[in-house]
C-alpha cells in the first residue's frame, strides 16, 4: 500500500526530459515518468501496447471480463431480498458500534461510510440521466443531435440539486422517491428531506439508552456526499421524528454553507437556472 | 494531431494522464508536439491555466461537455473540457501537426482541411472529441463504482488506461 | 435430482411471492463499503478482513435461517445432500440474493461439495486492489462462507466453508468448497462474538 505506486507510469513525450522539475504543478508525479527500458517506445506513444500492463500485477479470468466490460445499466433494475440488505446493514451497524464511543461518534461513523458513496453515485446518476447512457459503448452512431450534451446536466442551483436527491438518488437506492422536501421556515440555509419509512431503520431496534441514535445517518452521509460532490457544501444529519402512523419517520436535515447561498443569489441574479 | 489528455480532481490533482497522436486517416497514434522536448511540461502548464477558464464557465452552463474552452496560440494548442458532476475535469489538449511527417505526409493532400487529424476546431473534430469524452466518462463511472477506488486517488487500473487508449484510437 | 428440482421450484415461488425486494445496487454498494472499511480498519491485513467477513456472515446466517424456514415452509432436510440442494443452492441463495449457484464435485462419502457461482451480485463492480497481495489473500465474498456456516449450524450441521477460487482473483470460476464436519445434535450454538 505504502510508497509510490510503480504502476502509475505516466507516458511522456521525451524520456530524456524525465527529470524536469515542475514548480508550478508539483502535484504532477514528475519522478514517475517511465524509465522502463523494455517497452519504452510503446509507452511513449501510449498506443501500440494494447496489453500494456505497465507494472500491474492484476490477473483476469481467461474470458478477460473486467468491470469495464460490464454494462453500467445491467443491475439498474435488479433486485435482491430486502432482508439481505437488512442483515448486512445490521452487521455494518454493530461492527461500527464496537468501534465508537457515544451516539455522536456512532452517527459520524455511519455518515462517513455513506459519504463516499454519495460522491460516487452522483456521477452514476448523471450517467444514467444522460441521453446516450445506454448506447455510448454499443453504437458508434455519430448522432449530432445533442451537440451540447453527451451527458445529463449538472445541478447548478439548489432546487435542481434537491430534486435530484428526492427523485433520482432516492429511487436509485430505494426504488421510490422521498416522501417530501421542505425548506426550513426559520433558516434559509436549511432544507429537509422526509422519509416516512427509511429502509435502514426498519429492521434495527436501537437499545433504549441510544434512542437518540438514527442509523439513517448512513443515508444522510450519502446525501451529504452527493451535495458536496456537486459543489453544494453542506452538513446532512438524520433525525428521528416518529409519529403514531410512521414510527420510523426520519427527517434529513441539510444545512448548506454560506458560500453556497451566496452563489445561489448570484446565479439567480444572472438568470442561471 | 497530437493529444494530451488528463483527468484532474476537484483539488487540481492529476488522476490520469495520457499522451497520444491521431489514429485517423492513417495516423500512427504517436504524439508529435511541436514544442518538442518541453512538451510534457508545457502541456501540463497550458492545461492548468485552462482550469481557470473552466471555473469561470462551470457555474453558468449545466452542460458536462464544455467544448473548446481555451487555447494557447504559441503552440497552436486547443483545450477541450468535460466536467463531471463531482467537479472532476477531463481536459484534452489538441495540437495539429506543425509539419507533415513521413508517415502521414503522402496522404495529407487527400485529407479534407476540416478532418479530425488536421483541424482542431472544425465541427467534426468537436464531435469526435465529445464522443471520446463521453466514452471516457462511462469508463470513469465504472472506476468510481469499484469499492476499492478511493475518491481523489490516481487511477491505476491498466484496463482503464487500455480503454482510454482505445477510445482515443476510435474517435481521434 | 428430484430434490434439486423441487428446491428450484420452491425457491422461485418464494422469491416471486413472499420476498420483500430491495434495489440490488444498494446491497452491492453497501457490501463494497463494508469490505473497503474493513480493509482500512485492518490496514489491508487481508487475512483479518477475511475473518471479519466470515464472522459477519456467521451472525447473518444464524438469523437468516429462521427467516428462511419460515418463508419456505419446508421442514429440515434429511441428509447433507438434500441440505446442499435446499439451503446452499436453490432456496437459500435464491431467496436472499436471487442467484442459484451450482452444486457439484461431491466426494464419494457425500461430505464435501462445491458451490459454483456464475454470478455474484456482491462483486458486480469490483476490481481488487492492485497491490500484489489482494488477489492472493482477500476473499472478497467471504461473508458467504460465514452465512452458510451460521445457517447450517442452526440446523445442527457443523460445516467448514471456504472459497478455493474467485473470478476477482483471475480464476475462471468462483468456487466455494463446503465440508460437513459433524452433526451437532441438540447442542446449543456457541455464542457469537
Amino acid at each position: 500500500m505504502a510508497g509510490a505506486p510503480p504502476g502509475h507510469t505516466i507516458p511522456s513525450y521525451a524520456a530524456s526530459h524525465a527529470g524536469s522539475p515542475s514548480r508550478h504543478m508539483s502535484q504532477y508525479p514528475s519522478t514517475t515518468v517511465t524509465t522502463t527500458t523494455t517497452s519504452s517506445s510503446a509507452l511513449v506513444s501510449g498506443t501500440p501496447a494494447p496489453t500494456s500492463t505497465l507494472s500491474s500485477t492484476l490477473r483476469y479470468p481467461s474470458t478477460r471480463k473486467t468491470i469495464y466490460d460490464r454494462n453500467l445499466n445491467r443491475s439498474r433494475n435488479a433486485e435482491l431480498s430486502r432482508s439481505s440488505f437488512a442483515y448486512l446493514f445490521m452487521e455494518m451497524v454493530s461492527y461500527a458500534h464496537r468501534r465508537v464511543k457515544g451516539i455522536q461518534d456512532f452517527e459520524k461513523r455511519l455518515n462517513e461510510q455513506g459519504y463516499p458513496l454519495g460522491l460516487k453515485l452522483l456521477d452514476l446518476l448523471l450517467y444514467r440521466a444522460g441521453p446516450g447512457a445506454s448506447s455510448t459503448s454499443l453504437t458508434s452512431s455519430s448522432s449530432t443531435s445533442s451537440s451540447g450534451g453527451g451527458a445529463a446536466h449538472r445541478p447548478l442551483r439548489l432546487l435542481p440539486l434537491l430534486t435530484l436527491l428526492t427523485t433520482k438518488l432516492y429511487p436509485l437506492l430505494f426504488s421510490r422517491p422521498a416522501d417530501s422536501l421542505e425548506q426550513s421556515t426559520t433558516n434559509p440555509a436549511e432544507y429537509m428531506i422526509i422519509d416516512n419509512t427509511p429502509l435502514t431503520n426498519q429492521y434495527i431496534s436501537v437499545p433504549k439508552e441510544m434512542n437518540q441514535l438514527s442509523v439513517a445517518a448512513y443515508i444522510a452521509g450519502i446525501i451529504e456526499g452527493v451535495c458536496d460532490g456537486a459543489g453544494f457544501e453542506c452538513k446532512a444529519s438524520a433525525h428521528n421524528t416518529g409519529t403514531d402512523v410512521w414510527p420510523n419517520r426520519t427527517v434529513f436535515l441539510i444545512r448548506f454553507e454560506d458560500h453556497v447561498l451566496e452563489r445561489e443569489k448570484e446565479l439567480e441574479r444572472q438568470g442561471v437556472k | 494531431m497530437s493529444y494530451y489528455f488528463v483527468i484532474i480532481s476537484p483539488t487540481d490533482t492529476p488522476l490520469f494522464e495520457l499522451t497520444f497522436g491521431t489514429s485517423k486517416a492513417g495516423g500512427d497514434g504517436v504524439a508529435r508536439f511541436r514544442n518538442g522536448e518541453t512538451a510534457r511540461y508545457m502541456n501540463q502548464f497550458i492545461v492548468h491555466a485552462a482550469l481557470d477558464v473552466v471555473e469561470e464557465v462551470q457555474w453558468l452552463s449545466p452542460n458536462m461537455w464544455l467544448k473548446v474552452i481555451d487555447n494557447y496560440a504559441p503552440t497552436n494548442s486547443h483545450i477541450s473540457c468535460f466536467i463531471t458532476g463531482t467537479n472532476v475535469r477531463f481536459m484534452l489538449l489538441h495540437q495539429p501537426s506543425a509539419i507533415t511527417n513521413a508517415s502521414a505526409g503522402s496522404r495529407s493532400s487527400t485529407i479534407s482541411s476540416t478532418s479530425v487529424p488536421q483541424n482542431p476546431t472544425s465541427p467534426q473534430t468537436e464531435e469526435a472529441i465529445r464522443q471520446f469524452m463521453t466514452e471516457v466518462f462511462e469508463l470513469w463511472v465504472k472506476t468510481l463504482m469499484n469499492p476499492f477506488y478511493t475518491i481523489g486517488k490516481p487511477i491505476k487500473s491498466p484496463v482503464f488506461r487500455q480503454r482510454v487508449v482505445g477510445a482515443g484510437r476510435k474517435w481521434l | 435430482m428430484a430434490s434439486g428440482q423441487k428446491a428450484a421450484r420452491v425457491g422461485e415461488e418464494v422469491w416471486k411471492t413472499r420476498v420483500d425486494k430491495v434495489n440490488a445496487e444498494l446491497v452491492t454498494l453497501t457490501y463494497g463499503t463494508v469490505v473497503a472499511q474493513l480493509c482500512t480498519d485492518y490496514e489491508y491485513d487481508y487475512v483479518q478482513v477475511n475473518q471479519q467477513l466470515d464472522k459477519m456472515g456467521y451472525n447473518i446466517g444464524m438469523r437468516l435461517i429462521e427467516d428462511f424456514l419460515a418463508k419456505s415452509n419446508i421442514g429440515r432436510c434429511g441428509n447433507f445432500r438434500d441440505t446442499a440442494e435446499m439451503i446452499s443452492k436453490k432456496v437459500g441463495f435464491k431467496i436472499f440474493l436471487n442467484i442459484t449457484p451450482t452444486v457439484t464435485n461431491w466426494t464419494a462419502d457425500n461430505k464435501q461439495f462445491s458451490l459454483l457461482f456464475d454470478e455474484n451480485p456482491l462483486a458486480d463492480f469490483v476490481e481488487l486492489p492492485d497491490d500484489g497481495r489482494a488477489q492472493d489473500e482477500l476473499w472478497f465474498s467471504n461473508i458467504f462462507c460465514g452465512i452458510l456456516r451460521g445457517a447450517l449450524e442452526m440446523v445442527q450441521m457443523s460445516i467448514e466453508a471456504r472459497f478455493v477460487s474467485d473470478v476477482l482473483r483471475g480464476n475462471d470460476v468462483t468456487e466455494m468448497r463446503v465440508t460437513l464436519l459433524r452433526y451437532t445434535e441438540d447442542e446449543m450454538p456457541p455464542d457469537d462474538e
